[in-house]
């Protein structure tokens, strides 16, 4: 007993002990100053920068300031720190080769906020994919779709992908397909677009609305109207303009023609021969 | 059922519609119905694209029931109801961009006096203390327009197609519109060619005249020598051409009040 004793007394009372209690101390610091420097640092420049970036710069310089008051620490314990570095590097490498993707990922995800295409709340299309951005995490960045699912969509293809921001500008244009009847008069059909968007107030008056003739169609003279809106509007500018087309061409007469076909025999001057059929009441008699 | 019954002197101002009945105006296109009942208010409004824009009557009248055809109709619901209404003209909240109907020039050294109307928005709001803000009306829609250089840079404004009048006389007398002196001067070497004016609506405050006709302070605009800067300056008082001015709202926007410098494209194009 009196030996487990003096084991202790001889414990207390060493250089290891001294050396323990100095590291923890130094860990403890560490935590403290790491939160207080991060969350100061994220303070100060959150009035300049996103929340994002925010996010990342707290979480970034919270890490570093914790890792080199560990190293320290480990320091204070006796480590030699080149050698643990050395094992670091190893285990790295080795992490590197069984983690590609992540890492991969983990890159992209850095280059994403460097680069800064979009941010939480835009709206982007990848491929097939629109939504609203939820989160731009390391591997993933999280989308809401306008159907209400949720889609994760690894860093690594929006790096190589093309992304489309909806929301980065605050007016879009909408471009309206139409075509009208061969017979009709083009020159009263653009005053007509003219004067429908001149009187939506959604459609707005510069830039001005744009008439493309699009060319000769299959069954009809094809016409590219584009205008443009508040990007908040364009939908609504799309669904009432359309419908104020079709009422003014039915207004003026103007045919909006589905494909036709045309059915020759073979002689285009010989019409088809047309045979009267006897009516039912006679057949059946 | 609609009934003639004391016109009041201006459509603005404090109303208190008898319980459940209406209190109808028409302003403009716009014909504006208000309720109010047991615990809540009721507001609906309606436009119409057929009328004539150089008339300045109004009408005011009181109805058992609000129409079925209205394109919006909202509801307020309240605990402690305040039964009286205010109603106040109000300017845009963006700025207008005014295109004279034939684009004109004013040839260096030259200084004109126009005369702009601005479409106005009804602010109806309870009569409490601080006022309870219901909603706010356009009378006249007007439409969006894009003012900048390119699609890039620029600021979404309200498009407002003017006569640019110079001569006061020729001026209709419309309570659905605001009247806004604007003096150019060229100081300039070159001919300044006004296609469009942009005036900084929610800058202004806004007065009614005796005869009942709104306006807003006058509006200077400088053209400076180099030709690539604007002067922009706002009076602080009602312009001359009124008579016993009254101020009805202040402006939108107090912090860029004063003059303002700004680059030649921001003002005209």
């Amino acid at each position: 007993m009196s030996e487990y004793w003096r084991d202790i007394i001889n414990f207390l009372s060493s250089e290891k002990l001294w050396a323990i209690t100095r590291a923890v101390i130094v860990v403890i610091l560490g935590l403290v100053i790491a939160k207080l420097a991060s969350s100061g640092l994220s303070s100060i420049a959150g009035k300049k920068i996103d929340s994002h970036r925010a996010m990342v710069l707290k979480r970034g310089s919270y890490y570093l300031i914790l890792i080199l008051f560990v190293v320290t620490a480990l320091h204070q314990l006796g480590f030699n720190l080149s050698v643990l570095l050395g094992a670091a590097g190893i285990f790295s490498v080795a992490i590197g080769f069984a983690s590609q993707t992540s890492a991969s990922n983990l890159i992209s995800g850095l280059f994403l906020v460097a680069e800064r295409p979009f941010t939480v709340g835009d709206v982007i299309r990848v491929g097939s994919t629109t939504g609203e951005v939820l989160s731009i995490d390391p591997l993933s960045v999280k989308l809401r779709t306008f159907d209400n699912l949720f889609v994760r969509i690894p860093n690594e293809s929006l790096i190589k992908s093309e992304v489309t921001t909806l929301s980065r500008f605050p007016i879009r244009r909408a471009d309206l397909l139409m075509g009208v009847a061969y017979k009709e008069d083009l020159k009263k059909v653009r005053a007509i677009l003219e004067e429908i968007a001149d009187k939506n107030p959604l459609c707005l008056e510069e830039p001005k609305p744009r008439y493309i003739f699009q060319g000769f169609g299959n069954s009809s003279l094809d016409i590219q109207f584009s205008v443009w809106a508040k990007r908040e509007n364009f939908l609504d500018l799309k669904n009432s303009i359309y419908e104020e087309i079709k009422t003014a061409f039915d207004e003026q007469d103007i045919e909006i023609p589905f494909p036709h076909l045309s059915l020759y025999t073979g002689s285009v001057t010989e019409p088809f021969p047309i045979q009267k059929t006897a009516d039912k009441s006679s057949n059946s008699s | 059922m609609a009934t003639e019954f004391d016109k009041p002197p201006h459509w603005w101002g404090s109303f208190t519609p008898p319980h459940a009945q209406s209190l109808q105006w028409r302003i403009g296109p716009l014909t504006l119905i208000v309720r109010c009942l047991d615990g809540e208010w009721q507001i609906g409004h309606q436009r119409t694209s057929n009328f004539d824009n150089d008339d300045g009557s109004w009408e005011f009248q009181r109805c058992d029931q609000l129409p079925e055809t209205l394109d919006t109709h909202s509801r307020y619901i309240f605990s402690q109801l305040v039964k009286q209404l205010t109603l106040t003209p109000r300017l845009a909240d963006r700025p207008i961009i005014s295109r004279p109907r034939v684009p004109f020039n004013l040839t260096a050294g030259e200084t004109v006096t126009l005369y702009i109307s601005s479409p106005l928005w009804i602010e109806l709001a309870l009569a409490t203390s601080p006022t309870t803000l219901l909603e706010e009306i356009a009378i006249q829609r007007p439409s969006d327009t894009w003012f900048g250089p390119s699609t890039l840079e620029g600021e979404l404004c309200y498009a407002s197609a003017t006569h640019c009048r110079i001569n006061l006389a020729e001026l209709p007398q419309r309570v659905h519109r605001a009247i806004t002196p604007v003096l150019i001067r060229n100081q300039a070497d070159t001919t300044l060619t006004v296609e469009r004016i942009n005036l900084p609506s929610a800058l202004l405050s806004l007065y009614a005249c005796s005869e009942g006709q709104l306006w807003t302070p006058k509006v200077t605009l400088i053209r400076g020598r180099d030709g690539d800067m604007a002067e922009l300056k706002i009076d602080d008082k009602a312009p001359k051409q009124t008579t016993s001015p009254t101020l009805l709202s202040e402006p939108r926007d107090t912090a860029n009040a004063g003059v303002l410098i700004r680059a030649f494209n921001a003002v005209f194009s």
